[in-house]
């Protein structure tokens, strides 16, 4: 008999396993907020829910990375408890969102903008000190820059910085980027590269003319090495900066705020990333950062609410609150004063915009 | 308020609780009526010196009435669990007002959820008014009326089908064919999963690669030579066009594929033939399980350790050589991927070489070959097909890798063969795809879906033409 | 005598060729010990730069501070009160007793850095513990900052200037004080055991994660495990061969190559969306990664069964047993540490795996640590991933501490399966 114990065996765990799968369909009741989105809102909202669910009796909110665009998704899925509450975003909803939310029956959506992110061009704490422009970015990055005659436009022949500007160390361009899938990567090219692209006045000049040409110009990143896409760690490209001090890196200002042992960021336009500089505007790259609210989830999902005030009260998102300790730059007093109480209010986004 | 919550808290702990009651009742059932069929079984002839005359023995008889027991009450019990919360909404929901009943569906299932939290006296939200109170403990009582409900349900099917086939047992009932026949059953279910798991990936693939496939031709996705997905994230930009012609992702693949099996093969097979032939036992069992744990290293861990200390590695090297070395070159990544897999073909391969009969070794030995000559000239031949076939498996996980690529390799979607400069996979393109910021219905997310699509293909030929190959060599020696 | 002649030839050649036999012997066998030792010392190099880099996050940096638990804030409607309570206040009044000289609003703040944001919690769950702690005084070792512990622990440079940092001078300088008056002090970190995930590096844990890979891992084994023999049994021992049982196998074959990403794509349309299972549950995670694990230990048991000698087979059947017995009785044991072997690989490759759970939810924050198979929660490698992604200085070395934990638990799966295998392999 004792060989029939494999049997024995096998049969019960299939009959346990089959039992789980039962057990799972008999659904829960959700107890929590549910929050996805963006990774460069993460570890904002991260720390928010911590201290929402450290202070409070509610529980502590699941926040999932998703990248913005599969966060959307998931929140524009439906109304209960399914689906999420929140969904973070590093750039504004698109109306194509809108108009899929409307038709899953998410009609109303709040929107929070919860302040503003730095872009930075950072190297190694021990490379060569590079006072850049968006001009020079431009030129340095683009696919096509403008050569000859007026009016034509060459593959970029540069590879050095100083090919780009006579006053600029002679080191071989080469610079560590997000992927053209990364909402960084799209605010960079618009504040940074679009800037030095509308420095040259004929290519100002597309952009009443021909927009499609302007931006394609403005907007297009060189494929042939000079520019690595790099993947979206930023923690990877500060290591690979730190290693490799000929290369320049193009990321978040958390982490240059978090490594500035390690690496140092670049002045665009003379000024130097700064907590101070990107808070007045006088640093030209940030972007604002969002996250967007099912009101029909309020009142019925229990803490949302008192999420929410939590999210936009002082203490987190004001200028010395425990988001700017992690590199968040806050907006300006009215300005937040206006958000929280749109938040208060619950004004959710017209359906056209 | 307070008194519902004392009476009604950890509600769903406590449903928990009564399934897994259920189910050890039911093993215990189970058990019991394998006892009392054995017992009949051997009642029926009389005691164990008569045992002959049974057609199977006792213990079939006894796995018999287990069965019948268990099966049906466990479907019946899994429909139970299914079905019942769904009809106590239902039930629920028809006590509620008729304001409530207007809600829309998703209304609906937020207010269940509340009444939900109220039952098992979580924390709620928004105000506790009489029509949730009277709803929260409505449910409670269902909930409980259910509980019992199941649990009388379920042990009268086990006991009635214990019975049932209890009264069959006798010297002439074929007990053990009825056994085999469900155990066979069993057999054949599991080894369907692997199709319905086939036919799930292509079905939750195939729809969004043809939505992609609507966008981009089929023909510039195959052929097209340029890959620079750099579309706009918002419709308000117009930005490039974009192309998505994959052959770069493809190339870059097979490079660092390559690569890969450049260092896995050979030093595999290698491990392996000194594991099994020539390693003292002590050392075989240091070494194995130890080569094994490299199987086991997460693929995040092996990515940093390609990207922050072998790259910059390579990269000085290639320097102090006059090499131009990208900071993200495929050969980083394909050696850290190599040594990863090194513990499948040594392992894989192991199996085969000790599948092969002892026999054929001793015999070449005793014709006075040296233990090399044993191995290349009779044992490998005979465990090739083994051999490759864990080799192409190692293939086909050098090529599926996601995590080391993801970070050693870079993004840079290069065509070349040089293996110092940076070039992309498709499974790098698929996460960067999925998990980026743009919209999720726009080509560039539908492009990981194709791209998904065509690694299914591309690795399902390759394993047709394996199998192919082992199966003409493996007849030979067998 | 010819044929003497011919002897003599065969076995001068022989001879002749014996030096170049032994020394090509030799030079197979040399190959052989490098593979061996290449993968093995690749492991050794690996564990000790991992062990360099991540047991500093075993310890903690621990403050001692005079608390008072003063009935002023603790006490501000009548009743003590342990959610309204400001702890706060108690760590910075503590603070503040050490440092008097401390006056000013943003010096204040910049002291009240110095002590985790944990301490507040710390001090609250001790008083409810002992309630009767309201209104004395204690001592007490609170966390420090992860910018203490990070300087404390050598890892600041000093020497940079002051904002290349993240210690200002003044947070050095009381730093220093302290040391000085012996009030720092590194304690074994228990909370990187017994806490969940936390934005706070001195707050964060791995047990939320550990106990979803737990659950995960036990859906898995429980689902694959019987499903994935009972699969080769059929395959090799039962299946006619026809076209079914080819579709069957090129299927499997196929599976185990289909990169693991496309399995989380499977897992979201399938469990999630369409079975509604909940997502990042450790159900969802287990059956995708039981899937996942499926045909690696399908193909590992068929080469298990293939190796038992058919002749025992032969030697049950000639003694009337039927195939299901001689399967049950005598294969099945034999076969047993081979199948062992694949369930550890295929265990193992799921343990280490995060790929398909970025689809299914489980990249996420998450407190709370996982009681069941349908609460949200994270696995192992996932909070490795997610750590690395983390800006703060001091998750550095503590995802090296969460890689090793996680290569403790896989070295003693291997050993506990090491063990079981040594018992009952053998060789035909």
């Amino acid at each position: 008999m004792a060989k029939k114990s494999t049997t024995i065996a096998l049969t019960a765990s299939a009959v346990i396993a089959a039992f789980t799968t039962g057990v799972a369909l008999a659904q829960a009741a959700r107890d929590y907020i549910y929050i996805v989105g963006s990774s460069t809102v993460y570890p904002f909202s991260t720390v928010v829910a911590e201290r929402f669910g450290r202070g409070s009796d509610f529980k502590t909110p699941k926040v999932e990375s998703t990248g913005s665009g599969g966060g959307l998704k998931l929140f524009c899925d439906g109304v209960g408890v399914g689906y999420p509450d929140i969904a973070n975003s590093s750039r504004a909803i698109k109306q194509s969102e809108i108009d899929a939310c409307a038709g899953n029956g998410v009609s109303e959506i709040v929107e929070v903008k919860i302040g503003y992110d730095g872009i930075v061009v950072a190297n190694a704490a021990g490379g060569i000190d590079m006072d850049l422009s968006r001009r020079v970015i431009f030129l340095a990055l683009a696919k096509e820059v403008p050569g000859g005659a007026e009016g034509t436009l060459v593959a970029n022949p540069y590879s050095t910085w100083r090919d780009v500007d006579p006053s600029l160390p002679n080191q071989k361009i080469e610079v560590l980027g997000p992927p053209p899938t990364s909402g960084t990567r799209d605010a960079f090219v618009e504040l940074a590269m679009e800037g030095g692209c509308s420095t040259i006045p004929w290519i100002k000049a597309l952009k009443s003319s021909d927009e499609n040409r302007y931006k394609g110009v403005c907007h297009t990143i060189r494929e042939d090495g000079a520019f690595i896409e790099a993947g979206e760690n930023d923690n990877l490209i500060v290591q690979k900066l730190e290693s490799n001090p000929n290369a320049f890196g193009i990321f978040a200002f958390s982490f240059l705020d978090q490594n500035g042992d390690k690496v140092k960021g670049a002045p665009v336009d003379g000024v130097t990333p700064t907590f101070e500089s990107i808070a007045d505007g006088s640093y030209p790259v940030s972007r604002p950062l969002y996250f967007y609210v099912k009101k029909a989830h309020v009142d019925v999902i229990p803490g949302l609410r008192q999420f929410l005030r939590e999210f936009t009260s002082e203490r987190a998102w004001g200028e010395e609150g425990y988001l700017s300790d992690r590199g968040l730059i806050p907006m300006p007093e009215d300005e937040r004063s206006d958000v929280a109480g749109a938040v208060r209010d619950l004004t959710p986004i017209s359906g056209a915009r | 308020m307070a008194a519902l919550r004392g009476t009604t808290r950890h509600a769903a702990d406590r449903n928990k609780m009564a399934l897994t009651t259920i189910v050890l009742i039911l093993t215990g059932l189970a058990v019991a009526g394998y006892l009392a069929g054995a017992r009949r079984a051997y009642a029926s002839v009389g005691g164990p010196s008569n045992l002959r005359r049974l057609h199977s023995l006792p213990g079939y008889h006894g796995f018999f009435v287990a069965i019948c027991c268990l099966l049906p009450a466990l479907l019946v019990l899994l429909l139970w669990v299914v079905v019942e919360p769904r009809a106590v909404v239902v039930l629920v929901t028809q006590g509620l007002p008729e304001a409530a009943r207007g809600l829309s569906e998703g209304e609906l299932n937020l207010l269940i959820n509340n009444i939900r939290n109220l039952a098992a006296g979580d924390v709620v939200s928004g105000q506790v008014d009489a029509m949730l109170t009277d709803a929260a403990l409505r449910y409670t009582e269902l909930s409980r009326l259910g509980r019992t409900l199941s649990a009388v349900l379920v042990f009268g099917i086990a006991v009635l089908g214990a019975v049932l086939a209890w009264r069959r047992i006798g010297t002439d009932f074929r007990a053990r064919h009825k056994v085999e026949s469900v155990v066979t059953g069993l057999l054949v279910a599991a080894s369907s999963i692997a199709i319905l798991t086939t036919i799930g990936i292509v079905a939750s693939v195939l729809f969004e690669a043809i939505r992609f496939f609507r966008e981009v031709p089929l023909t510039e996705f195959l052929f097209g030579l340029n890959w620079s997905p750099q579309t706009a994230i918002r419709a308000d930009q117009v930005g490039s066009s974009g192309s998505f012609g994959a052959v770069p992702l493809f190339a870059g693949t097979l490079l660092i594929t390559a690569i890969a099996m450049a260092v896995a093969a050979p030093v595999g097979l290698m491990t392996a033939i000194y594991l099994s032939e020539y390693a003292p036992p002590r050392v075989r069992d240091v070494a194995k399980p130890l080569l094994e744990v490299l199987a086991g290293i997460p693929t995040v861990v092996y990515g940093f350790f390609a990207a922050l200390t072998v790259a910059p590695v390579i990269r000085s090297a290639g320097e102090a050589m006059g090499l131009a070395v990208a900071s993200e070159s495929a050969l980083a990544a394909g050696l850290v991927m190599g040594i990863m897999i090194i513990p499948l073909v040594s392992s894989l391969s192991d199996d085969a070489i000790k599948a092969v009969p002892r026999a054929m070794r001793d015999g070449a030995l005793g014709l006075g070959s040296t233990r090399s000559e044993a191995m290349l000239h009779v044992i490998l031949p005979a465990a090739l097909p083994g051999i490759v076939g864990g080799i192409l498996l190692a293939v086909s996980r050098a090529i599926g890798e996601t995590m080391i690529v993801v970070m050693a390799a870079g993004l840079a979607a290069n065509l070349t063969a040089n293996p110092f400069e940076a070039v992309t996979t498709v499974t790098v393109q698929i996460v960067t795809l999925l998990v980026g910021d743009q919209e999720f219905d726009s080509a560039k997310t539908l492009a990981a879906f194709a791209l998904g699509l065509v690694l299914f293909v591309v690795t399902l030929c390759l394993n047709v033409l394996g199998l192919q190959f082992v199966r003409k060599y493996r007849e030979q020696y067998e | 005598m010819k044929g003497a002649e011919a002897r003599k030839e065969t076995r001068r050649k022989v001879e002749q060729s014996l030096g170049r036999r032994r020394r090509k012997e030799l030079s197979f066998r040399i190959l052989g010990v490098g593979a061996t030792a290449l993968g093995v010392t690749f492991l050794l190099v690996f564990f000790a730069s991992l062990i360099a880099q991540g047991a500093s996050a075993f310890m903690q940096t621990y403050v001692s501070l005079d608390v008072e638990f003063s009935r002023e804030h603790l006490v501000p409607d009548g009743e003590p009160d342990l959610q309204f309570g400001d702890f706060d206040a108690l760590v910075r009044g503590a603070l503040r007793a050490q440092f008097p000289d401390v006056t000013g609003r943003s010096e204040r703040r910049e002291l009240a850095r110095l002590v985790s944001v944990g301490a507040a919690y710390q001090l609250r769950d001790a008083l409810a513990d002992k309630p009767e702690l309201l209104g004395t005084r204690l001592a007490v070792f609170l966390p420090a900052s992860s910018e203490v512990d990070m300087l404390f622990k050598g890892k600041i440079d000093r020497s940079l200037p002051e904002e290349q940092r993240r210690i200002s001078d003044l947070q050095l300088e009381w730093t220093d004080r302290l040391v000085a008056e012996g009030r720092l002090e590194r304690r074994f970190n228990r909370a990187l055991f017994t806490n969940g995930d936390s934005r706070e590096p001195e707050l964060a844990g791995i047990r939320g994660a550990l106990m979803g890979s737990f659950y995960m891992l036990l859906a898995t084994i429980l689902i694959s495990f019987p499903i994935g023999t009972a699969a080769a049994v059929y395959l090799e021992e039962f299946a006619p061969r026809n076209r079914w049982s080819d579709l069957v196998e090129v299927n499997i074959n196929n599976l185990a190559a289909v990169p693991s990403i496309v399995f989380g794509l499977l897992g979201l349309a399938v469990f999630i969306n369409w079975a509604a299972i909940p997502r990042s549950s450790p159900l969802v995670g287990g059956l995708v990664l039981s899937l996942l694990t499926l045909p690696v230990i399908i193909i590992a048991s068929r080469a298990a069964i293939k190796a038992v000698p058919p002749s025992i087979r032969e030697a049950a059947l000639g003694l009337g047993a039927s195939k299901m017995q001689v399967v049950s009785h005598h294969v099945l044991p034999l076969a047993l540490p081979g199948m062992l072997t694949g369930a550890i690989i295929g265990m193992s490759r799921a343990l280490g795996e995060s790929a398909p759970l970025l689809m299914i939810g489980m990249v996420a924050f998450i407190v709370d640590i996982p009681a069941g198979f349908t609460d949200p929660a994270t696995a192992l490698p996932v909070q490795i991933y997610l750590w690395a992604d983390s800006p703060e200085r001091a998750f550095a070395e503590r995802t090296s501490a969460a890689i090793i934990v996680l290569l403790g638990f896989l070295l003693a799966m291997n050993l506990a399966a090491v063990i079981m295998r040594k018992r009952v392999e053998r060789q035909w």
